[in-house]
């Protein structure tokens, strides 16, 4: 049951991620790395953080979004075309869209405290797509040059 | 060869980068990279968010200064990918500057998605994500609703607007219409179909290149599209929260 649940989330982010994809204008030819990078991510985030509760969800989220920077810099690579192409739309599902609607759902219900602790959370996991993507690309092209080939 | 013609066309190559959500480091890149190949040494491009300064000239190269303002428009990546392939086939030597111009103009007029496929797309990623964030079928195929009437907005409507009225009124249609249909008697849940309905107003783009941009040492450019990103967000927060509260004030409180 959690292992469905799972496979339905991750096609779910994979589909969405290509769908955004489209709407950036990414080339048909690459639908499909769009949607592993997408899928890949959310499934980190699942896995770890829905099942688990591993840490905490701004670390989940740092962890996802090192996977999907470094998946989008290898196909990047790979296929020879910018790396803003994987990036964009796989890192869309991370980002704490739902964060800002419970933020402003609670400030104006006027519940402070959980407010705070939404909008907190919200920056928070800005913050850690912020980390992952800056360490990510501190790693010199020439490391998934190498990787590339395997 | 003329100098002159060379950085035209590193100037127009640098535009349609930027123009369609590349980051700044790759435009300076790009324009380097064509003026080098072509042999002009003298080339110095400064490249903000929304313009590019293009100077040349030394004791043995004229003076060419040229300076473009790029409003920002809808990203279109296919045709970053397109420039970005173009660069590398000059620097195998493959064009000479009229092909060169010639490609960049059909990269230029390269159609994006029809608006039909955009909207039907937007319908589909919000029903997506709705189902990703743990929503039930009923949810998913109300947000895929939701989705098409918000980005037929965006696409009609939308443009005409300041970015921030635009994204306002955009959250607060979809929280007018989630409330609605959470109203009817089929148990859709209204945060599940907010969460997924706001993601084709999220400024994924704005975010992610900001961060870029200021990863590279590009601090005005990435913050300008920092504070673009964050200013999307709020707007968007605002138009859910005023709808959310007018709601509160009509039934008094009820919960949702």
């Amino acid at each position: 049951m959690i292992l469905l649940n799972l496979l339905i989330k991750v096609i779910a982010a994979a589909v969405g991620t290509i769908a955004f994809g489209a709407i950036f204008g990414v080339p048909r030819q690459y639908y499909p790395y769009c949607g592993l990078i997408g899928g890949a991510g959310w499934a980190v985030y699942v896995i770890l953080w829905e099942n688990l509760r591993f840490w905490s969800e701004p670390a989940v989220v740092f962890l996802a979004t090192v996977i999907v920077i470094l998946l989008s810099r290898l196909f990047a690579v790979r296929k020879r075309c910018p790396v803003t192409i994987f990036l964009i739309s796989g890192i869309l599902p991370l980002v704490p869209g739902a964060g800002i609607y419970w933020t402003a759902y609670y400030l104006v219900t006027n519940k402070l405290a959980e407010a705070s602790t939404r909008g907190f959370l919200a920056v928070k996991v800005a913050i850690a797509i912020v980390l992952g993507i800056v360490v990510v690309f501190e790693i010199p092209q020439s490391v998934f040059r190498r990787a590339s080939k395997f | 060869m003329d100098q002159r013609e060379v950085l035209d066309v590193a100037m127009e190559a640098g535009h349609i980068l930027l123009e369609n959500g590349a980051e700044i480091s790759r435009v300076e890149e790009t324009i380097d990279r064509i003026c080098r190949h072509f042999g002009v040494e003298s080339e110095n491009a400064f490249v903000l968010s929304n313009g590019i300064f293009l100077t040349a000239g030394n004791e043995t190269e004229k003076r060419f200064a040229r300076v473009k303002h790029i409003p920002v428009k809808g990203a279109q990546l296919h045709r970053v990918a397109a420039v970005n392939q173009l660069s590398r086939e000059i620097e195998e030597g493959k064009y000479d500057i009229s092909q060169i111009r010639e490609r960049l103009r059909q990269i230029k007029v390269q159609p994006g998605k029809r608006k039909g496929t955009q909207v039907f797309m937007a319908g589909l990623g919000s029903s997506c994500f709705c189902l990703m964030f743990g929503g039930s079928l009923q949810d998913c195929i109300a947000t895929f609703g939701i989705g098409l009437v918000l980005y037929t907005y965006v696409l009609m409507l939308g443009k005409h607007f300041s970015k921030i009225v635009e994204n306002i009124v955009g959250g607060m249609l979809i929280t007018v219409l989630s409330l609605l249909l959470a109203r009817l008697p089929f148990g859709m849940d209204m945060s599940h179909m907010i969460s997924g309905c706001i993601m084709p107003l999220v400024p994924g783009l704005a975010f992610t290149n900001g961060i870029r941009d200021i990863a590279d040492g590009d601090y005005i450019s990435g913050t300008v599209r920092m504070i673009d990103a964050i200013l999307v967000f709020l707007s968007i927060a605002a138009g859910v929260g005023f709808v959310i509260s007018i709601y509160h004030q009509l039934t008094g409180g009820a919960m949702l």
